[in-house]
């Protein structure tokens, strides 16, 4: 008996170690190879942080990932902002464009000598491919930026081989021809939504494109090398880059918890951090300090945050009750307090800095809670009613801490708000579903057109529905969508405005809140930075210079 | 403890309790708090969802002896508040998860055969699933709330306790006195509650004292992955999870929920480690 | 060795059971990965055309028997996210949970194993009074202020141990501790009680009357018939130890099963969701029976007796 329990010892014991000896093998290689990469330039390492791993690659199967697209690929046009706050489009891989007199035809030249990081040159061939890409990939999520090209419904609907409103005339000429004008096109040529592949590449990687990083291979100036799922992004320089070399020659991207960045960034193990990710009151007591204040990197999101109303839940449906729920919710203690100010009032549907945004309605909507009660006595409602406001569990501290006090102010005026949490995936398909009664939502600029905001929210009873709002005025709805096709600039922006006061102001179809400013802090060793022109978390890491 | 004689048994239990240090000391703690709890609005005069927007995260002091959270709610308000629903998620779900784990182990031990094959296969299914995996997908399905975290508790404890009790049961009915019963004719059932069920309840009451703390460690782990009880609803596990970026600088908002949370499960494995010790001290069936 | 079978026969039930459990589970969650893709850019006609794309619209038994004739040959699906299929990635995630997991085992039962020797050698005086409660308090908090404890203590003060996983074997200590910090408890718990039991027992007092110093006793004979019931516990702490990944590979991002788990529900990824739960469940049976066997010949009464 002795002997035998000797033995099964033994046994385990091996069994542990072999087992352990044996997992510790293959991180203690890449670990000598990690090390050996990292000290060819340990100076030139940029650290930064992420709150969620990305789920692909592929610009064209997500809306939302869009970190590798914006630093491995690179756009016909980029965005730069001004110091006064408007924007400007320069050329990317576009030299050159001119528009036809009609607004319908674009003839662009690309840019000589342009290669991805493989050396396959860029042709114009590609940039027709791209497109076509986007409307026959089985699960693309890009479509909205090629349908406004001649032929783009044919093509997605499956009764086209190819896209006819894009010629390939050589090797860097080609026109695009849109089926309507759309003074936002160039514009929509700047997201990352549009950015450029080679056929030749995609085609040979297959389904491997956008998921193995030595497949996924681009212009821009960097080369993705690793993507350890649920851990980490490894990005090095693109030494083919056709534009200026990036500062930062390695960028090491870790999925991290808000808290977890907040402790490596103190600790100089961070270079840059989205000051989204914590709570402002953290931001204010830590980095608005005098060791930090001259770190912190400001920029003003072009975006807003806005509370959306359903109208076919009742009583909402009701404009006077919506007029009562605009004046009801406290929008200047939110910002005040859960933003600590870092941001300004938004009282439209264009957000401050969009083409198209006036200040003429500014001011306009003010907390009134007694009006408020009032509108609710008139409508019929008194004695209040019951309410549902519902939350995306996935959504930052500050949003769901909004969401809180938004649910109380209601409560003050007699409406029985109650919160709903639901995760992000339920949530998404229960606003899609047009069910969701209420929530709080944000838009962030794809490209700075009014057509962007103001179509994805109002421009078909479909969008209408996917955003729970079930605006019923399809007269307005038309008029939106037709807004987009309108060539003189002066015309085009007065209807833009007369649709924002339609909207907002006669049929308080939702409560403007805020747009606030977006922090970063970097590093010291960060000379300069410059966040993305909506002030998006994904940065471009060539707007980064290192000491 | 397996004597008929029952009046003398509680006797000599409840004895043994007394003598138990850490047992008495435990259920002092634990009925304190469950008394403060159930007193909580006599002891405050702020309102658990009360929020202050002017005065967020203030440090102790200043009438708020916990201080006030990121909305200015009042800390030691929530934290009795959210004592009430920890201690709501610890019993509840811990006495549905006994009851059918009781059930269904006793079938189990009683019926043999095809039913003991099948509930303890279905035991075992459920038991092969990590707990947290388990629950992940049931609040998920369900939808965060108190709610689906009881449910998702219930599915996560039966199975282990059915295990238990069956093998316990299995035990019982070897005994003389049991078959001695069945041998004279007394009915199944008869024998279950008359004989089985009684014989039983040290087994169930240390299954119940312990999986109560367990049940409390599990939502707040749930708390921290953001699925499981919702704000503006509030549970001790939610608020520590909610606060912990808060950690360096307002630590208040983290250590006054942790240290209730230690405080209530420590007592409860105390409780639970000292019953055993009396109901069961040859370590028959735990 | 007919116990084996046995018990092998009974695993293979279980794990059908899982397939079945999970898979009409999963289908009853609401939310699809075609919104989760789409997000904020939706319009009608890309949700539908996705919606096809991803054979989501297939009835429910078409899709289980397509699914249990491939899970058969280790095809678990494709993922829908990652468009791999979802066995790779499960091999690719387990090294990691498998490194953690043994690191905090190994971990737990040192410091289980030592303070319960210590508590049951030294019973009702000083040190076990220090380490009974502490094995209490192990078992009485949260992983997860554990782990952020441990975080501020080692890295943020101390500067000791890298934060967040950076592929070397010590960034998993941090994560092995909080990850083993509850199990710990339960092994000083269990090996105190048991050593306890064993010193009572009439062989020790023929061991110490044979002249045997007490220390030397208790190692050479109490100490191994105390730990066969901390060994049958190990089957019990594996899908504990599960559970806790989750969050440890969150906090400290370890590529494991655990966060590959938690990002497939949450992108609604059902294929790779599912494979992941099977693939645990299927690690739990195993453990079970290592456990059983090891149990088994470690102490051979059990043999006779073979309840389950």
């Amino acid at each position: 008996m002795t002997k035998r329990n000797i033995i099964a010892f033994a046994l385990l014991i091996a069994l542990v170690f072999t087992g352990c000896a044996k997992s510790s093998g293959t991180p203690a290689g890449s670990d000598q190879a990690a090390q050996n990469t990292a000290s060819s330039g340990t100076e030139s390492v940029l650290k930064l942080a992420a709150s969620t791993d990305i789920t692909t690659m592929d610009a064209h199967r997500t809306t939302n990932d869009y970190i590798v697209p914006m630093n491995v690929f690179d756009t016909l046009f980029s965005i730069v902002k001004n110091d006064d706050g408007s924007t400007q489009i320069v050329n990317s891989l576009a030299e050159s464009y001119d528009i036809s007199d009609d607004g319908k035809t674009y003839h662009f030249t690309l840019r000589d000598g342009v290669t991805f990081s493989d050396g396959t040159p860029l042709t114009a061939q590609d940039v027709k491919f791209t497109f076509e890409r986007i409307l026959t990939l089985p699960e693309s999520a890009q479509t909205d930026f090629a349908i406004a090209i001649d032929g783009a419904q044919e093509l997605l609907d499956g009764n086209a081989d190819s896209l006819r409103g894009i010629a390939v005339e050589d090797d860097r000429n080609f026109t695009i021809t849109l089926a309507e004008p759309f003074a936002g096109f160039i514009a929509s040529l700047a997201t990352p939504s549009t950015i450029i592949y080679s056929e030749k590449i995609v085609t040979e990687a297959g389904d491997d494109f956008g998921v193995v990083p030595e497949k996924t291979i681009g212009t821009g100036p960097y080369i993705i090398k690793e993507w350890n799922k649920g851990n980490s992004l490894i990005f090095e320089y693109n030494p083919n880059y056709w534009g200026e070399e990036p500062s930062a020659k390695r960028v090491e991207v870790t999925v991290m918890e808000p808290q977890v960045m907040n402790m490596a960034f103190q600790k100089g193990d961070l270079d840059i951090i989205d000051c989204l990710m914590l709570d402002s009151a953290i931001v204010d007591s830590t980095y608005k300090t005098d060791a930090y204040k001259d770190k912190i990197v400001s920029i003003d999101r072009m975006g807003m945050n806005f509370f959306i109303m359903n109208e076919n839940v009742e009583p909402m449906g009701d404009v006077q009750v919506r007029k009562a729920i605009q004046c009801a919710i406290d929008r200047e203690s939110i910002l005040s307090s859960i933003y600590e100010g870092d941001g300004k009032l938004e009282d439209g549907i264009y957000p401050t800095g969009c083409i198209g945004y006036s200040n003429e309605n500014q001011g306009w909507l003010k907390y009134d809670p007694d009006a408020a009660k009032q509108l609710l006595a008139d409508a019929g409602y008194a004695d209040g009613f019951d309410m549902e406001i519902c939350l995306d569990s996935s959504a930052i501290d500050a949003v769901k801490n909004s969401v809180q006090v938004i649910a109380q102010n209601l409560n003050d005026v007699g409406i029985r708000a109650t919160i709903r949490t639901i995760d992000h995936a339920s949530f998404l398909d229960h606003r899609n579903s047009g069910e969701m009664s209420s929530y709080m939502a944000l838009w962030i600029l794809d490209f700075n057109d009014p057509d962007n905001i103001i179509y994805t929210f109002f421009g078909s009873e479909d969008n209408a529905k996917l955003r729970s709002s079930n605006y019923h005025d399809t007269q307005v709805m038309d008029r939106v969508a037709a807004a987009k096709t309108i060539v003189d600039e002066n015309e085009r922006n007065s209807e833009y405005a007369a649709l924002e006061k339609k909207l907002v102001q006669d049929d308080a179809v939702w409560v403007p809140m805020f747009s606030v400013k977006h922090l970063f802090v970097k590093s010291d060793r960060v000379e300069k930075f410059i966040p993305h022109w909506a002030g998006w978390s994904d940065i471009y890491f060539a707007q980064i210079t290192l000491k | 403890m397996k004597k008929e004689n029952r009046q003398k048994s509680e006797h000599e239990f409840l004895r043994a309790f007394l003598q138990n240090k850490a047992a008495v000391i435990s259920t002092v703690i634990i009925l304190l708090i469950i008394i403060l709890s159930v007193l909580a609005p006599f002891l405050t005069r702020y309102d658990e969802t009360g929020q202050d927007l002017l005065n967020r995260l203030m440090p102790p002091g200043n009438g708020h002896i916990f201080g006030t959270d990121e909305l200015g709610r009042d800390v030691f308000t929530r934290v009795f508040y959210g004592t009430r629903v920890s201690l709501l998620i610890g019993l509840f779900p811990t006495v549905l998860a006994v009851a059918v784990g009781t059930v269904a182990g006793v079938c189990a031990a009683h019926f043999k055969g095809a039913a003991d094959f099948i509930i303890m296969r279905l035991a075992d299914v459920m038991l092969s699933i990590p707990g947290m995996l388990l629950a992940m997908v049931v609040l998920y399905t369900l939808g965060g709330s108190l709610t689906s975290v009881i449910i998702s508790l219930i599915l996560m404890e039966w199975g282990g306790i059915a295990v238990v009790v069956r093998s316990a049961a299995l035990e019982i009915q070897e005994c003389e006195y049991v078959t001695a019963a069945a041998s004279i004719g007394a009915g199944k059932l008869w024998i279950i509650l008359r004989h089985i069920l009684p014989n039983l309840l040290p087994t169930l009451i240390v299954l119940f004292t312990l999986n109560i703390p367990s049940s409390i460690l599990s939502e707040s782990s749930l708390s921290f992955l953001g699925i499981g009880i919702q704000p503006p609803q509030v549970s001790l596990g939610l608020m520590t999870g909610t606060s912990r970026q808060y950690l360096f600088s307002s630590p208040h908002l983290v250590l006054a929920p942790a240290v209730m949370i230690l405080l209530l499960v420590l007592s409860f494995n105390f409780l639970g480690d000292a019953l055993r010790d009396i109901l069961d001290p040859e370590r028959k069936t735990l | 060795m007919k116990m084996l079978s046995k018990r092998l026969i009974g695993v293979i039930i279980v794990l059908i059971g899982v397939i079945a459990l999970v898979f009409v589970m999963l289908r009853v969650i609401p939310g699809d990965p075609a919104s989760v893709l789409l997000n904020e850019h939706v319009s009608q006609e890309n949700i539908d055309r996705l919606t096809q794309s991803m054979g989501l619209d297939k009835s429910l038994p078409e899709q289980f028997v397509d699914y249990l004739g491939h899970a058969v040959r280790g095809d678990l699906g494709q993922s829908y996210f990652f468009k791999q299929p979802v066995t790779a990635l499960i091999l690719e995630a387990f090294p990691y949970t498998l490194k953690l997991t043994l690191l905090s085992i190994i971990f737990a039962w040192t410091l289980g194993i030592i303070s319960g020797v210590i508590s049951a050698m030294y019973n009702e005086k000083f040190l076990d009074y220090i380490f009974r409660p502490a094995a209490l308090l192990g078992i009485s908090v949260p992983v997860f202020i554990v782990a952020l404890f441990l975080q501020y203590l080692f890295y943020f003060r101390f500067s000791l141990l890298p934060l967040t996983y950076d592929t070397s074997l010590l960034s998993l200590i941090m994560p092995a501790i909080a990850l083993g910090w509850n199990s710990a408890g339960s092994v000083a718990r269990l090996m105190r009680s048991n050593l306890m039991e064993q010193l009572g027992a009439p062989y020790m007092d023929t061991a110490l009357a044979k002249g045997l110093l007490y220390k030397k006793a208790v190692l050479v004979h109490a100490l191994r018939n105390a730990a066969v019931p901390v060994i049958s516990m190990m089957a019990l702490q594996l899908s504990g130890m599960l559970s806790g990944a989750v969050i440890t590979e969150s906090i400290f991002s370890i590529p494991g099963l655990g966060k590959l788990a938690l990002g497939a529900i949450q992108t609604r990824d059902m294929p790779l969701l599912q494979g992941t739960v099977i693939f645990t469940a299927l690690l739990i049976a195993i453990g079970n029976i290592v456990a059983d066997v090891l149990a088994t010949i470690l102490n051979p009464k059990i043999r006779q007796e073979s309840n389950r």
